[in-house]
């Protein structure tokens, strides 16, 4: 009854979902926007040229593209979100020419290159991000306290993480204390929230949290655009759960590998014992949550499978605390994001036909 | 406590468009000019006429008879005189032979009480003649009605369902015929009962049905001394095709036999001509979408066409972006809005943008809306990639036949990927080829 009625051309099915891959694109840049207000906040104009640099050169980038394939597709905002996403790897005082380029490269290179949207064979993005690590790996680690924190613009800092890698003999097997007693800054705001929290909170429950975690959640420690707002960037990420934009599967595998890893081997401090890592430190510092949510959910690059899915994740989260624990860049997530990027098409070819039901199987 | 029957994977949860009514349905108005079309869709052959132009005509008055298998009996229905003999178009836009009946004379069944037959002196033959004299066909898919009990009759057991689902965010006219006309149902399955000696008869109905009317059905086949089973059906489409009616109903019993899916139109067709000798020359129509005013349940006369019966429901009050027969997911394009209504019309939809969310095609960003929305458990996107590369034998090796062309992926797509339509033009090549 169907086939012959609808012909060759019919057009149904004459309505669809709300979700498109323009709307989609424009939803996830408009969830990422509270992150540029709050580094600016913290960082002032410096962080406000990163931004301007990266998406500038995102938009131009797509213009070269779309008139080099005659096709005019800047209006479906993947660039936008390319460009925020490349600014949030960005340290905030860094030249605006690295995120400029970084963004030209992950627009020009790894995506028009290979046949615009949908054809990137990984995140643009983090190639981006990987391609500025690699160029000026100087400049990518030049961390500044935010001037909230300081009173002062552009002093410089190193990242927690980077200062917890380095820390000799402390006696402290845990990151916060060790990194207190290595003299590490401290906000009044955290003082007051954690003291705060603890009294509403966490005593009564016969627990207690200790001072340090309340900076790295607001992101008043030395830090990337994007990790200096880890609360803005979790509220975005409950906007894309609930609209079902993302794939689930992949930030929770992501975080149950990393978290479970960072719980048995810890931070790498002399003398800590195995099963004592601190989680909380762990998942919050660095880019870890914003790669989990926004970056390695990028459906282009990841699988299609929710099972494989769920192992692409998994395996970003092992990747990702292998390289921060004994990589040279403590910022792993990054690379561990990109191979899984690379091995995911094999990764499917491989197990999809194991996934197919038994006896689907044995009919082919 | 019901047990509530479903699908295990796949399908789309549509947003519900359509506020239900409890009012009786109405009669449209009768069209001034009728335009019948002489094949019902889906079958190649047309039937043979038996008017010329200028002939006068009694409503109800046969004007071509079925020549053959998969044509029907058509009538018009109204009283008047052929005005014209014309190749005209079907709705959907294919050409075919359309007989224009004026509106004229008087009338011999509307406003008069209907008849009322004792079909239980009849015997099955005769039933089935009728039935094919008074040209009913199955609403939903064209096949004259006829032709599919005969091929039942003498085939083995049969399990007759009576499809009241309606998974489409628009219509639900099969329900409201559940509603008002339960006697009439009940009816029609005890006719059918007589004819084929089903194992089990079973009405399918949304699970969201209140259990007032569930239990009028009820005492309704008590009363008829019917054994009638009922069965509640989550609301996700695309279970109202029968393929998955079906595959629900046999997981619970693993009865042998073929299934017979029936709308509750299609009998009240079989009922009309039966117990009140009238030819189908009525259909229950939904006239709705965003652009509609009053969007509502009419019950037509086939030949009516689109522009009155958007008229009688208040006209547009924004600007339709396509109008849509037979429902917004697997309904064709009207060709214009003079096109009229057949036995196969079961809704008319003017949609606007905001409920066609359409937009230009884009490249496939692997998103597995597609894979998520599709009730057979194929991979639409890689099924789309494959015969995009012109590798259709690894398609049909992931399980490209099982395609039921529900267009659920479609619907779901983010790039808004002609998936279907690839599809259905390589199904329809894979069997060419084969024969």
């Amino acid at each position: 009854m169907r086939n012959e009625d609808h012909a060759v051309d019919a057009h149904y099915p004459h309505i669809h979902d709300w979700r498109s891959a323009t709307k989609v694109s424009w939803i996830c840049s408009l969830c990422l926007a509270p992150v540029i207000i709050w580094s600016v906040a913290l960082y002032g104009l410096s962080a406000a040229l990163v931004w301007l640099a990266s998406i500038g050169s995102a938009l131009i980038s797509q213009l070269l593209v779309d008139a080099a394939f005659k096709r005019f597709t800047v209006v479906n905002g993947s660039f936008l979100l390319t460009g925020i996403l490349v600014a949030t790897t960005m340290p905030p005082t860094i030249a605006p020419f690295i995120p400029a380029a970084s963004s030209a490269f992950a627009i020009l290179i790894v995506k028009g290159f290979f046949g615009g949207n949908g054809k990137n064979w990984m995140n643009p993005a983090l190639a981006g991000a990987a391609f500025a690590y690699v160029n000026w790996p100087a400049a990518m680690r030049d961390f500044v306290l935010p001037r909230a924190l300081s009173g002062v613009d552009g002093l410089s800092a190193v990242t927690p993480l980077t200062l917890a890698r380095d820390i000799g003999v402390s006696g402290q097997t845990r990151v916060m204390e060790a990194l207190r007693q290595s003299g590490y800054p401290l906000s009044a705001l955290d003082s007051s929230l954690t003291g705060f929290l603890n009294d509403a909170i966490f005593l009564p429950l016969g627990a207690r949290l200790p001072e340090g975690y309340m900076d790295i959640a607001l992101g008043l420690k030395p830090g990337t655009l994007g990790e200096s707002a880890l609360l803005v960037l979790l509220a975005g990420s409950i906007v894309l759960i609930s609209l079902k934009l993302i794939k689930l599967e992949i930030p929770l595998a992501m975080i149950a590998g990393f978290a479970l890893l960072a719980r048995i081997f810890g931070t790498g401090l002399p003398g800590e014992e195995l099963f004592r890592g601190d989680v909380l430190y762990a998942l919050g510092s660095g880019g870890f949550l914003l790669a989990a949510f926004f970056m390695a959910t990028d459906p282009v690059s990841s699988p299609v499978d929710r099972s494989i899915a769920a192992l692409y994740g998994l395996a970003i989260g092992v990747l990702c605390y292998a390289f921060r624990r004994w990589g040279s860049y403590p910022e792993g997530v990054c690379f561990a994001v990109l191979i899984m990027n690379v091995i995911s098409p094999t990764l499917e070819r491989r197990l999809e036909p194991l996934l197919r039901p038994r006896a689907e199987r044995t009919a082919a | 406590m019901m047990s509530i029957r479903g699908f295990r994977r796949g399908g789309v949860t549509l947003p519900q468009r359509m506020a239900f009514s409890h009012d009786p349905i109405e009669n449209a108005f009768l069209p001034i000019h009728a335009k019948l079309t002489l094949r019902a869709a889906g079958s190649g052959k047309e039937a043979r006429l038996l008017v010329s132009e200028g002939e006068e005509l009694r409503e109800g008055q046969l004007i071509a008879r079925a020549d053959g298998k998969g044509t029907t009996n058509a009538h018009s229905s109204i009283p008047g005189i052929v005005r014209r003999i014309v190749r005209g178009r079907s709705p959907d836009g294919t050409a075919l032979n359309t007989v224009v009946v004026s509106l004229a004379g008087s009338f011999s069944i509307s406003g008069k009480r209907p008849e009322r037959y004792i079909w239980k002196s009849l015997n099955k033959t005769d039933i089935l003649h009728l039935l094919q004299e008074k040209g009913v066909t199955q609403v939903s898919t064209g096949i004259p009605l006829y032709d599919l009990l005969h091929g039942k009759k003498d085939g083995g057991p049969v399990q007759l369902v009576v499809n009241a689902l309606e998974m489409d965010p628009y219509r639900r006219v099969e329900e409201a015929i559940l509603i008002h006309h339960p006697q009439e149902l009940i009816d029609a399955c005890d006719i059918l009962n007589k004819i084929l000696k089903p194992e089990s008869i079973a009405i399918a109905l949304d699970a969201g049905l209140q259990t007032a009317y569930i239990d009028a059905l009820r005492s309704h086949a008590k009363d008829a001394d019917l054994k009638i089973g009922i069965e509640s059906f989550k609301r996700r489409y695309p279970q109202d095709m029968p393929q998955l009616i079906e595959r629900a109903l046999r997981d619970k019993r693993g009865a042998a036999g073929s299934m017979l899916c029936l709308e509750p139109s299609t009998l009240m067709a079989l009922h009309e001509a039966v117990v009140s000798n009238k030819a189908h020359i009525e259909q229950y129509v939904y006239v709705g979408g965003g652009a509609i005013k009053e969007p509502r349940i009419v019950k037509a006369r086939i030949g009516t066409s689109l522009g009155d019966l958007f008229e009688e429901c208040g006209g547009f009050k924004g600007l339709p972006e396509r109008v849509v027969i037979n429902g917004p997911l697997c309904g064709s394009l009207a060709a214009d809005l003079d096109s009229p209504i057949e036995k196969t019309t079961r809704s008319v939809l003017a949609l606007c943008h905001e409920e066609t969310h359409s937009g230009a095609e884009q490249p496939c960003v692997r998103c597995g809306a597609c894979v998520k929305a599709c009730p057979e458990s194929l991979k639409p996107y890689l099924l789309y990639k494959l015969l995009i590369a012109g590798r259709a034998n690894e398609a049909y090796d992931l399980g490209l036949a099982r395609c039921t062309s529900c267009a659920a992926c479609a619907y779901a797509c983010w790039s808004r990927l002609p998936l279907v339509q690839l599809f259905d033009r390589h199904k329809a090549q894979g069997q060419n080829h084969a024969q």
